[in-house]
């Protein structure tokens, strides 16, 4: 296997050639907060978190890129911690706050990239609050969706279609009205609960933990 | 065609229909043959003059009487102007909204002697239904010249010299595209011409597609055999049912003509164009979700880093997708060569620019101008200044996304780096002009309304932040803004422009960036005095204290 070397925040690194910079950075003990990376799946870069800068202040999101004989990134400079602040302090927003009363209470990655990057929702810029509750999505015989809770990383639709062959869950509307959905051809599902395992948050959710 | 000396030329634009142009046209060749005038005096059909404001428009030449405003009553005495001794219609001349003087002649009305109508030069000279017409001006004779003098190689290193950038908004230079385009390993590929057109208001591409739809087709010709592709799409707006309509026209008589199809010219190259007609998202005109609302799946962008469409596009194959406007001046720099070309613009933006200039100026409407050419020239000079007397506030340039330009930068020259330095772009072409009576924040709440509904809500940046940046501006118009609001339009703004996968995201912010940078003191007395100094705004108090 053809090595690369590169430096991540100073420190030299031997990568194998192929590899992402997050993988590499994640393989290495440094954490790069991501949502929507999973090492199962093709890296969508949709969540924005593992942005990194690159030589001279260019911002790309390491999961999509591939390693570089000679590359220097930086996971944290104030360039990037300003942006990444800013997409978290937006998702918790726009998220449920109620974490006590959720299952995924201390496995869930958005309260891990909290505590990283030591946001508190009491210190956060004064954002609005979202300001409706939508309903829970509870179709599916197996498990629960909480559009409340979901940050839309995609992992869940891109488990079923590649990991498990079949697609019962799909993107439904635009913009801010995005949720995911169930097909009402309940058969598809095949109940593996792979999504469920998946899902970085709370919002699938096992029917049997209510 | 029988070669008839004299014509009677009538606007079939989206716009003079509107107006009830098409029943002017029967109407009037219905007269003329009455008259029994037909044998002597053509009417013709033909695209957008540009200066739909004042349309129904019917020019007649050789004199070059330009007649506005124009109702079925006037037929009669058009008609009979062009019999020999005829007298032109003096009361439905142009008159210039100042001194209110007669203008007769085309050439003299301020709106088109200060432009320089090079693409939209058979744009209401040419019955855009007729290849008859297209090709006794210059039509096809920029791709007879490359076909039998050219090698594709030749072919680029004209288009790269010339200094052509692409006129769909990014200014990426249309030469390099293409060389990266034909280095692209594989026989396959494919090019596309954009005219999504999504942004409101613009009408620049559709007016091309409609009134001269056959200079669109030779570019797009041209650059298949450039690269080395066989077949073309145009991917159209489906609310473009006229440009639809004279494409297909144009597609058919150009394959009679042996334009398109196999052999084109005897030159053993194959090419033929099909028309995709797009499902509306404004996002679909991003290169990536065009091509994969092509391929008959959910337009969304695609994240960088990837490789560039001109190596991975289409169906996986190479993919040269230019913009209508970019495609258009492909001919001319074929015929005229890329010294000509450069010689126009400045010496980072060449050519000409095309713009709908709307909003609060006196002549609305289509306009082609130099590169370089101030944005006080455009909006007085040709646009003819601001009505009623009132102050010009602001213009704002490039779409929805762009941003807010004021007075102080008036006599800032018009190209893409320039616009860019001033928080602007370029964009396709929009421009609308602003006068006093304008609110600045309610402006970037309209823009950041439409970029926020069209977000195609992939990524947080974007969803969460247009949809947050919103919230805010609507309180403070709604007089419920906080003082911390600037300072977190700005932070959000720079975060969204920073970090959202594509250019929609990227550029959302300028309306709302500009606007606080060059009008922060309206902000300011929205925020911490209530007032909104246009008096706009209907829940704060007007200056006046009208409200
Ligand atoms: C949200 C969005 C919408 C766009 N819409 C258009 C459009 O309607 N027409 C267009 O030509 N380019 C549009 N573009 C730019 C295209 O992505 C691309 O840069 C362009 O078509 C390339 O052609 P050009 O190099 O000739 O400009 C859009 C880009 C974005 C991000
Ligand atoms: S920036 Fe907006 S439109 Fe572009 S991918 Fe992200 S959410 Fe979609």
């Amino acid at each position: 296997m053809e090595k690369i070397a590169l430096t991540i925040d100073g420190l030299n690194i031997v990568a194998d050639k192929g590899m992402t910079v997050l993988e590499t950075a994640l393989r290495n003990g440094i954490y790069i907060p991501h949502l929507c990376y999973h090492p199962d799946l093709k890296p969508s870069g949709v969540c924005r978190l593992c942005l990194v800068e690159v030589g001279d202040e260019q911002l790309v999101t390491s999961c999509r890129m591939k390693v570089e004989q000679g590359m220097v990134i930086k996971t944290k400079s104030p360039e990037v911690d300003k942006v990444r602040r800013a997409i978290v302090e937006l998702l918790i927003a726009d998220h449920h706050t109620d974490c006590r009363n959720c299952p995924s209470s201390g496995q869930c990655e958005l309260q891990r990239i909290m505590a990283s990057l030591h946001i508190s929702v009491k210190r956060m810029r004064p954002l609005k609050w979202a300001r409706e509750e939508l309903p829970r999505d509870t179709s599916n015989p197996f498990f629960d969706y909480d559009p409340n809770k979901c940050v839309l990383c995609g992992i869940c639709v891109q488990t079923c279609e590649v990991v498990q062959g079949t697609s019962s869950l799909y993107f439904v509307g635009r913009g801010y009205g995005t949720k995911v959905a169930f097909f009402a051809n309940k058969s598809r599902c095949e109940s593996c609960r792979q999504c469920v395992a998946r899902c970085p948050v709370g919002a699938l959710i096992p029917k049997t933990v209510r | 065609m029988v070669n008839r000396q004299r014509m009677i030329l009538v606007c079939q634009g989206t716009g003079c229909i509107s107006g009830g142009a098409e029943q002017l046209l029967s109407s009037l060749k219905r007269e003329v043959a009455k008259l029994n005038l037909g044998e002597s005096i053509e009417v013709k059909r033909t695209g957008c003059h540009g200066f739909c404001q004042r349309g129904p428009l019917v020019v007649t030449e050789p004199e070059g009487f330009f007649y506005s405003k124009v109702k079925p009553d006037d037929i009669t005495e058009i008609a009979r102007s062009q019999l020999p001794g005829g007298k032109p219609v003096e009361r439905l001349f142009y008159r210039d909204p100042i001194t209110d003087m007669p203008i007769p002649y085309y050439r003299d009305i301020p709106f088109y002697s200060r432009q320089q109508r090079t693409v939209l030069r058979n744009c209401g000279n040419i019955d855009p239904e007729d290849i008859e017409d297209c090709l006794a001006v210059d039509g096809y004779q920029g791709l007879r010249k490359a076909l039998h003098e050219m090698t594709p190689e030749q072919i680029i290193r004209e288009v790269k010299q010339s200094g052509l950038r692409g006129l769909g908004g990014a200014g990426f230079p249309a030469g390099r595209k293409w060389e990266a385009c034909r280095r692209a390993p594989g026989d396959e590929k494919y090019v596309i011409c954009n005219a999504d057109e999504g942004d409101p208001g613009a009408f620049q591409d559709r007016s091309i597609m409609e009134g001269d739809p056959h200079s669109v087709l030779e570019g797009m010709i041209t650059a298949g055999y450039a690269i080395g592709a066989k077949q073309g799409f145009i991917y159209v707006r489906a609310e473009y049912p006229l440009a639809v309509k004279r494409l297909r026209v144009a597609i058919s008589q150009a394959r009679n003509k042996g334009f398109l199809g196999r052999n084109i010219l005897g030159s053993g190259f194959d090419f033929d164009i099909e028309i995709f007609q797009g499902a509306g998202a404004f996002v679909c005109g991003e290169s990536t979700a065009l091509v994969l609302s092509i391929e008959g799946k959910r337009g969304m962008p695609k994240p960088l880093p990837r490789p560039r469409t001109a190596e991975v596009g289409l169906w996986g194959k190479p993919t040269l997708l230019n913009n209508v406007k970019t495609f258009c001046n492909i001919p001319l720099i074929i015929i005229h060569g890329s010294e000509w070309f450069a010689a126009k613009g400045t010496e980072r933006s060449k050519g000409t620019a095309v713009f709908s200039l709307t909003g609060k100026v006196v002549n609305n409407g289509l306009i082609e101008v130099p590169m370089g050419i101030t944005l006080r020239e455009i909006i007085y000079d040709i646009g003819g200044g601001i009505p009623g007397g009132k102050a010009f506030k602001a213009v704002q340039t490039g779409g929805p996304s762009g941003g807010c330009v004021p007075a102080s930068l008036l006599d800032m020259p018009v190209d893409f780096d320039s616009l860019t330095a001033a928080g602007s772009m370029m964009g396709s072409g929009g421009m609308v002009v602003m006068d006093e009576d304008t609110c600045m924040v309610d402006i970037a709440r309209y823009f950041l309304n439409f970029t926020r509904r069209e977000s195609c809500g992939q990524c947080v940046p974007c969803r969460v932040g247009t949809k947050q940046m919103f919230d805010i501006l609507d309180d403070i118009t709604q007089g419920q803004g906080r003082l911390e609001d600037i300072d977190l339009l700005l932070e959000l703004g720079e975060a969204v422009a920073r970090s959202s996968l594509c250019a929609l995201g990227q550029t959302a912010p300028n309306p709302v960036l500009t606007t606080i940078r060059y009008f922060r003191h309206e902000y300011e007395a929205h925020i911490h005095e209530k007032k909104c100094p246009a008096g706009i705004c209907q829940a704060l108090s007007s200056p006046q204290g009208l409200n």
